[in-house]
């Protein structure tokens, strides 16, 4: 498998991996900025976009233009990697091989006129576009609450970070959208196009010259003082741990344990952390399952979940409420194995195969691929999918004992229901 | 063994029928670096009631049955099964729903030796007292956790209001009440009857040899015997929808939304049943998909946002459209669509051509993940459905058929409003 990168314009650069096993086509343009208070702006960007062009003037015209051509998605998300904040345009089209054309170059045309060529009138963006976009926005802020086991763990996270940018919820609060409006939006709109990271990969059964000869010609962009995102500070002491209570009209508990493990993304640690945290929750062989689910009965979930780029590792579970004590009390318990070198060979075979298996797995995806060469950029490592792999398979049991000592417990968030 | 090709997005089957009756289906697909397998019986929680071969008594079981079946299957007389998967690198896992238990396993290695493991493990059911009930306190945690997702609550609250007496209204996971009720007996009852080799189907797929597949099925499956066939009882369903207007409270930021239409052209499976479906997901996508008028006018007047979305599920005995979404208003949104409703009077060809194309190149696009592929596999079969005749079957279809669909199938008289509320 073999990557080529090409410098597109300054600060822009273009991926393109050729694999012929796909049924498709897949396009990531990921733009970056850093969390502030200019997050809610840069998450409505994309669905502002996302309604009307200079050439598809409504959402109407964009979606018929995309069934068009034969159904190609075209996908936007917002998402924080650490303290830098992620716009994702996903488009993926049909391959020409299955088709009697080849819509590829149609496709960048398309996905360049929305982000690059916007429907401006009087110096700002559409005026009804902005104030809808701005609605949903934050009612997707205030539906947070609506999927609870998502929930508590952004709930713990944000009381873990209060004091850092990373508490920042990726689509911003609802006090910044009230902010915004169709000019100062499109004043931000030149400068973060002009001067933020873009990053973009192409995946599929593709000539690479035709790839990067379309995005010359068609995603054009003067660009000038373009930013760097610093990383993200990790390395964190604590001194005493939080213990958080929400009260929601729920029937289960959901208990969330915040850890920092003062890792960065670029350390050689980060792969044994990887191994610990399939340890203690990373599967059916995990401490976790084994203890809270199938000995105690406990709870029907209970895993882990690493932050890479912010160095937290999460533990999350749903419980019965009266259990809150115990289940606090296993899982700390099974954190305190691993520091005590209580790892047996199963649980860490296990967890390393289970790993090189989802590894492995990224290269049967065309978004997973470039979510992965995305990752190693912004970790500075260069590392193939193999060369990944490899650092996996050398680590061992007493690697993941040295790392859990840098393990510190942060926040104990509990999601309980209202006493009535 | 049978092939089985699809010219248009050149992939290829093998079929065989082992000599117990088991369905066995290969796909091999070169250069994929994961490999996916699925044993699936064909049985779920619509299955309450059933007269076992060779009885003449119906018998009746618990709510929840064949989902807790498929949590205890992975128990062994040894210990966990999933600790057999975990040592091979393998992700073992099961899912059941109204007619399926399906277990199954992802690996990018050892894929013979897992595939020995799902054959076995899956014929070898072990119950004891002391597991079964250690069990519904962790299945306990799974419906509460299901009591508590809004989504959830809204898809059966509708299904509630479509159907008077058909399981399909019931939680697959039952009750915390009715999982109370199970014991050994009447899960290795339950097992005896659904899990024999005739009633299953296995599909593999990944970059595999055929024949090396038809080796272990030979050497695993084993041959029992059976008399006569189960007998499945359902209760007589009226046509008419049960209630028009469902409500619950739960804490959400705003509203959510099912609209939901029952379906009574039913009773049948096979190709005519994929056109059905087909033709009812065009109709779904010119009434109120993205490109469509309504959905234009709800999104501008503030009606609904991008959870807004559209989906049919056809069933052999049962059939239903969802349309369904957060708004502030639902009930505006089912008047502006019963609204659209009774005016299409004609399908226009360019929608009509342009939706199918969308839809066949979502097929397309389906057949880039090993999952996807299993998964909607499976779900066909059960229809007794090939998934490869999709490309077939859309072709056939007119833009009279969807007119005619609109005409017979949407309108006020079977739907139903069910709502979550704040």
């Amino acid at each position: 498998m073999s990557i080529i990168k090409e410098n597109i314009a300054n600060g822009i650069e273009l991926y393109v991996n050729k694999l012929n096993k796909f049924k498709t086509v897949t396009i990531n343009i990921y733009i970056s900025n850093k969390l502030s208070h200019e997050t809610a702006k840069f998450a409505l960007l994309p669905s502002v976009l996302r309604r009307g062009s200079f050439n598809f003037k409504t959402y109407k015209e964009i979606t018929k233009h995309l069934e068009d051509l034969y159904g190609a998605m075209f996908a936007y998300s917002i998402y924080k990697k650490g303290e830098r904040q992620i716009a994702q345009f996903n488009m993926e089209i049909v391959d020409s091989t299955y088709l009697k054309e080849d819509i590829l170059e149609e496709s960048v045309k398309f996905i360049s006129d929305v982000l690059l060529n916007p429907l401006i009138l009087n110096d700002g963006f559409e005026q009804s576009y902005v104030q809808q976009e701005k609605e949903k926005q934050k009612n997707l802020i205030n539906s947070r609450i609506n999927e609870k086991t998502k929930y508590a763990v952004e709930r713990c996270i944000e009381e873990m970070c209060k004091d850092e940018d990373y508490s920042i919820y990726e689509l911003g609060n609802v006090d910044d959208v009230d902010k915004i409006d169709e000019k100062n939006l499109y004043e931000f709109y030149k400068k973060a196009i002009k001067r933020l990271p873009i990053d973009i990969f192409v995946v599929g059964n593709v000539d690479v010259d035709k790839v990067k000869e379309f995005f010359n010609k068609h995603f054009k962009i003067e660009r000038t003082n373009v930013e760097v995102i610093p990383d993200t500070p990790i390395l964190r002491k604590i001194d005493k741990v939080k213990y958080v209570e929400d009260k929601l009209d729920v029937t289960q508990g959901k208990l969330t344990l915040g850890y920092r493990t003062n890792v960065n993304p670029w350390d050689e640690e980060y792969f044994p952390l990887l191994i610990l945290s399939g340890v203690l929750g990373g599967g059916p062989f995990s401490k976790l399952f084994m203890n809270v689910r199938e000995r105690e009965s406990l709870a029907y979930y209970a895993q882990t979940r690493l932050e890479r780029f912010k160095g937290l590792m999460l533990v999350m579970s749903g419980i019965e409420i009266k259990n809150y004590e115990k289940a606090l009390e296993i899982i700390q318990k099974q954190v305190d194995e691993i520091k005590s070198c209580n790892i047996s060979d199963y649980e860490f075979n296990s967890s390393v195969k289970a790993l090189v298996s989802s590894l492995n797995s990224i290269k049967d995806s065309g978004t997973q691929l470039a979510d992965f060469y995305l990752s190693q950029k912004l970790s500075h490592t260069d590392y193939s999918i193999d060369d990944f792999i490899k650092k996996i398979e050398k680590v061992t049991i007493n690697d993941i004992v040295d790392v859990s000592k840098k393990l510190q417990l942060d926040t104990v968030y509990f999601m309980t229901k209202n006493e009535e | 063994m049978l092939e089985i090709f699809n010219d248009l997005i050149k992939e290829k089957m093998y079929k065989y029928e082992h000599k117990s009756g088991l369905n066995v289906f290969v796909m091999p697909k070169k250069g994929f670096i994961k490999q996916y397998a699925i044993f699936a019986t064909h049985y779920g929680s619509n299955d309450r009631e059933f007269i076992i071969p060779g009885e003449s008594e119906p018998t009746h079981v618990p709510d929840g049955i064949a989902h807790f079946l498929e949590h205890k299957m992975f128990e062994e007389e040894s210990g966990s099964i999933f600790e057999e998967f975990s040592k091979n690198g393998a992700s073992a896992n099961a899912y059941t729903n109204f007619t399926t238990t399906a277990y199954l396993f992802s690996c990018t290695d050892n894929f013979y030796s897992n595939l020995r493991l799902l054959l076995d493990f899956v014929q070898r059911p072990y119950f004891t007292d002391e597991n079964v009930e250690k069990e519904k306190g962790i299945i306990a945690q799974e419906i509460r956790m299901y009591d508590d997702d809004p989504s959830w609550r809204l898809f059966f609250n509708m299904l509630g209001g479509l159907y008077h007496v058909h399981p399909v209204k019931i939680d697959i996971a039952g009750t915390i009440e009715s999982i109370s009720k199970i014991d050994k007996d009447i899960l290795y009852k339950c097992y005896n009857t659904f899990y024999h080799p005739s009633n299953m189907v296995l599909f593999v797929i990944g970059d595999i040899d055929v024949d090396k597949v038809a080796e272990i099925v030979n050497d695993s499956v084993k041959s029992k015997k059976r008399d006569g066939h189960i007998k499945r009882i359902y209760p007589d369903e009226p046509t008419k929808i049960n209630k028009n207007y469902v409500e619950q409270k739960m804490s959400v930021s705003m509203p959510l939304f099912n609209i939901g239409f029952k379906d009574n052209d039913i009773g049948y499976g096979g190709k005519r049943l994929l056109k059905r479906d087909i033709t009812t997901q065009i109709c779904l996508e010119i009434l109120a998909g993205r490109s469509s008028d309504l959905y234009e006018e709800l999104y501008n007047d503030g009606l609904i946002d991008t959870t807004f979305d559209v989906e049919y599920v056809g069933e052999v005995d049962h059939g239903y459209s969802i349309i369904g979404g957060q708004s502030v208003d639902p009930e505006a949104v089912k008047k502006a669509l019963i609204a659209k409703i009774s005016s299409i009077y004609k399908v226009d060809d360019a929608d009509f051509y342009r939706i199918k194309r969308k839809l066949l190149g979502r097929f397309i696009k389906s057949f880039n993940s090993v999952e996807s592929i299993a998964h909607n596999f499976i779900s066909y079969y059960m229809k007794d459905i090939n998934i490869l005749d999709f490309t077939s079957v859309i072709e056939d279809i007119t833009p009279d058929d969807v007119l005619d669909r609109f005409k017979t199938y949407f309108n006020e008289d079977n739907c139903v409003l069910s709502i979550v509320k704040p």
